[in-house]
C-alpha cells in the first residue's frame, strides 16, 4: 500500500525532472524553468510527506528513532541543498553546471529511492498494518 | 523487528578503489598476451588461452563485479559489507594473488602454483561469500537481493570446482569426470555468477537511472529461478549422460535473449533523452549479449567451433562493457559524494572527475576492442590489433581512475570547507 502509493510519487517525480532535463537539452529555456519548478515543488512535498507524517509514525510504531529514517532525513537535506544548486544554476543561466549537479543528483536520488523502496516502505507497510489507507488519506491531503 | 537494518550511503572510495585500480592492470597483463602469442590464445584448452581466460573472468570481470557489490550492498542490501577497510583489504589481496599464481601456473606450466592458486582464490571467494550472504538473508528481501543471492552462490560453488580442478591441473592426473566439472564450472561461472548478477542489477539500474517503463513483475521474480532450474538440469544431463544436452542451453539462451530484447527496447525508449556514455556502455554490453547467444546457438547446430569462440568472446565482452559503463558512474559520483558530504565548497562536479570526453574515447577503444576480438576466431592476427587497442583502453582507463584519485586527495588536503562563524 504505502509502498505502491510512495513508488507511483517517486516515478511522477523523476518524469518530471526528465521533462525539465530533455527541454534544457532542447534549448527551452522557459519550458525548462516551469518543468523545473514543477519537479522541484514536487520532490520537496514528497520529502515533506516522509517527515511529516511518515517516518514520525514509522518511528512512534517501531521505537526506531535513530535508524533508517534519520538516515534518510540526512538523505533529504542533501538531496534538498543539491535541489537549491540546481535551481540557482538554472535561474543564472549557467546550464553546463545545471547538467553537472543534475549527474549526481540524480545518481543520489535513485539510490535514495532504492533504500526507500526497497526496505523502509516495505518496513513502513508492516508497522502501518491496517492503518496504511488511512496513513494514504492522509499523504494526500497535505498541500502542495 | 529491524534488527541490524542501516541505510548508510556509501563505502569508502579506497574500498572500491582498490578492486578498480587492479582490473586495468590485469588488463594489460591480458593485452599483451593477445599481442605476443595471438595464435596460443585462441587455442582452446592452451595453457595461454587458460591464462588468458582466467585473467579476462576473474582479474578483470570479477574483480570489478566484486568492487561495485561493495558499493550495491550498501544501497540494496540494507546492511552494508562490514568492516569495509578490512574486509575488502582481505578479499582483495587474496583475489588479486590467486589470480596472478593461477595465470602464472598456466602460462610457466607450474604445478605447485595450481595449488596456490586454489588455496589463495577458494579462500578470497568463500571468505567474500561467508561475509555478503548472511546480509543478502536478512529481513529484508526483492527480486534484486534474490538474484545477488544466487549470483555469490554461484561464485562460491564455482571457486569450489575451480579447486577442484587446479589439484588435478597440479597432480597431472584427470579424472573421468574432469570434462564435466569443467563444464559445470564455466557454466556456472558465465550464467550462475556474471549473467544472473547483471541481469537483477539491471532490473534497478536501467528502469531508475534512465527513466524507463518497468521490467514485468513476472521477469523480475523469475528470471533467476529459470536460470538456476536450467543450470541445474544442465548438470543432472551431463552427468546421467542424456541426450540433446542441448535442450537445458536453449533454455537459459531463450531467457537471456528475452532480456536482451527487453533491455534494449526500455534503453530505445526511455524518457530521459539526455545521452551519456553509460547508456552506449549499456546498450553495447546487452547487443553483445545477443551476439553471444545467436553465435551460441548456431554452434549448438552446427558444431562450428570458432562460433563457441565468438559466443565466450562476446559474452566477456558483454559484462565488460556493463562493468565500463558503470564504473565511469561509479567512480565520479563517490569522489563527488564523499568530498561534498564532507562539506567541501570546491568540490567538483562528476563531469569534471572523469571528463565525457575520456569517457566517449575509451567507449570508442572498447569498440575497437570489441570488433577485433570478435573477428580474431576467423583470422587469428587480428587478435594483435585487438591486444593494441586494449591496451589503450585499459591505460586510459587506469588514467581515468588515478586522475580521480589525486583529484580526491588533492581536495581533501587542500580544499576549502564550509565553517560556521558564530
Amino acid at each position: 500500500m504505502i509502498l505502491e502509493f510512495m513508488r507511483d510519487d517517486h516515478r511522477a517525480c523523476d518524469h518530471l525532472y526528465t521533462e525539465a532535463e530533455n527541454a534544457l537539452a532542447d534549448k527551452k529555456i522557459d519550458e525548462a524553468k516551469t518543468l523545473f519548478d514543477a519537479f522541484y515543488r514536487a520532490t520537496n512535498h514528497h520529502f515533506d510527506m516522509e517527515e511529516r507524517e511518515l517516518f514520525i509514525t514509522f518511528e512512534k510504531r517501531t521505537g526506531m528513532m535513530g535508524g533508517p529514517t534519520q538516515m534518510m532525513r540526512y538523505e533529504h537535506q542533501q538531496l534538498r541543498a543539491q535541489l537549491e544548486s540546481m535551481l540557482k544554476a538554472l535561474t543564472e543561466g549557467k546550464y553546463d553546471d545545471f547538467f553537472g549537479i543534475g549527474e549526481s543528483f540524480m545518481i543520489m536520488l535513485q539510490q535514495h529511492n532504492m533504500k526507500e523502496e526497497q526496505m523502509l516502505y516495505p518496513m513502513i507497510d508492516r508497522a502501518l498494518e491496517g492503518d496504511a489507507e488511512i496513513m494514504i488519506q492522509t499523504l494526500k491531503e497535505m498541500p502542495l | 523487528m529491524f534488527e541490524g537494518l542501516s541505510l548508510d550511503q556509501a563505502p569508502p572510495l579506497s574500498v572500491v578503489m582498490r578492486f578498480f585500480l587492479t582490473l586495468p592492470t590485469f588488463g594489460l597483463f591480458l593485452s599483451l598476451l593477445m599481442i605476443f602469442a595471438p595464435h596460443d590464445v585462441l587455442t582452446l584448452s592452451h595453457p595461454l588461452s587458460l591464462a588468458s581466460i582466467h585473467l579476462l573472468f576473474l582479474g578483470v570481470i570479477s574483480m570489478g563485479m566484486i568492487g561495485a557489490l561493495f558499493q550495491m550492498q550498501s544501497v540494496l542490501g540494507g546492511k552494508p559489507i562490514p568492516n569495509p577497510h578490512g574486509n575488502s583489504l582481505i578479499i582483495h589481496t587474496l583475489f588479486t594473488l590467486g589470480t596472478l599464481s593461477l595465470v602464472c601456473a598456466f602460462a610457466f606450466g607450474i604445478s605447485e602454483l595450481f595449488i596456490i592458486a586454489g588455496v589463495f582464490l577458494g579462500s578470497a571467494v568463500v571468505y567474500f561469500a561467508q561475509i555478503l550472504l548472511p546480509l543478502l538473508f536478512g529481513t529484508i528481501t526483492h527480486d534484486t537481493l534474490k538474484g545477488m543471492r544466487l549470483a555469490v552462490i554461484a561464485f562460491a560453488l564455482t571457486a569450489t570446482l575451480g579447486i577442484v580442478m587446479a589439484t588435478s591441473y597440479a597432480n597431472g592426473t584427470f579424472g573421468d569426470y574432469h570434462a564435466l566439472i569443467r563444464t559445470t564450472h564455466y557454466s556456472l561461472g558465465l550464467i550462475g555468477w556474471i549473467a544472473i548478477l547483471i541481469v537483477h542489477v539491471a532490473f534497478q539500474v536501467v528502469e531508475m537511472f534512465y527513466v524507463t517503463t518497468p521490467y514485468s513483475d513476472w521477469c523480475k521474480h523469475n528470471v533467476g529461478r529459470i536460470l538456476v532450474g536450467a543450470l541445474v538440469l544442465k548438470v543432472l544431463w551431463l552427468f546421467l549422460n542424456l541426450p540433446f544436452p542441448w535442450l537445458t542451453d536453449m533454455i537459459a539462451v531463450s531467457l537471456l535473449f528475452g532480456f536482451v530484447v527487453t533491455t534494449m527496447k526500455r534503453l530505445q525508449m526511455r524518457k530521459r533523452r539526455v545521452s551519456d556514455v553509460s547508456i552506449w556502455f549499456w546498450k553495447g554490453g546487452v547487443a553483445l549479449l545477443g551476439l553471444a547467444l545467436m553465435s551460441y546457438s548456431g554452434y549448438l547446430f552446427s558444431d562450428y567451433t570458432p562460433l563457441e569462440t565468438v559466443s565466450l568472446i562476446a559474452f566477456a565482452l558483454f559484462a565488460l562493457s556493463i562493468i565500463l559503463g558503470m564504473m565511469g558512474k561509479i567512480v565520479p559520483f563517490l569522489v563527488w559524494f564523499h568530498l561534498s558530504s564532507s562539506g567541501f565548497m570546491d568540490t567538483p562536479i562528476m563531469s569534471n572527475i572523469i571528463p565525457q570526453k575520456r569517457l566517449k574515447i575509451t567507449f570508442w577503444l572498447f569498440s575497437a576492442t570489441a570488433i577485433s576480438a570478435l573477428l580474431a576466431p576467423f583470422y587469428a592476427n587480428i587478435l594483435i590489433l585487438c591486444g593494441l587497442t586494449s591496451t589503450a583502453m585499459f591505460a586510459l582507463l587506469l588514467f581515468n581512475l588515478i586522475t580521480a584519485k589525486r583529484l580526491y586527495h588533492h581536495t581533501l588536503e587542500h580544499g576549502t570547507k564550509f565553517t560556521f562563524q558564530s
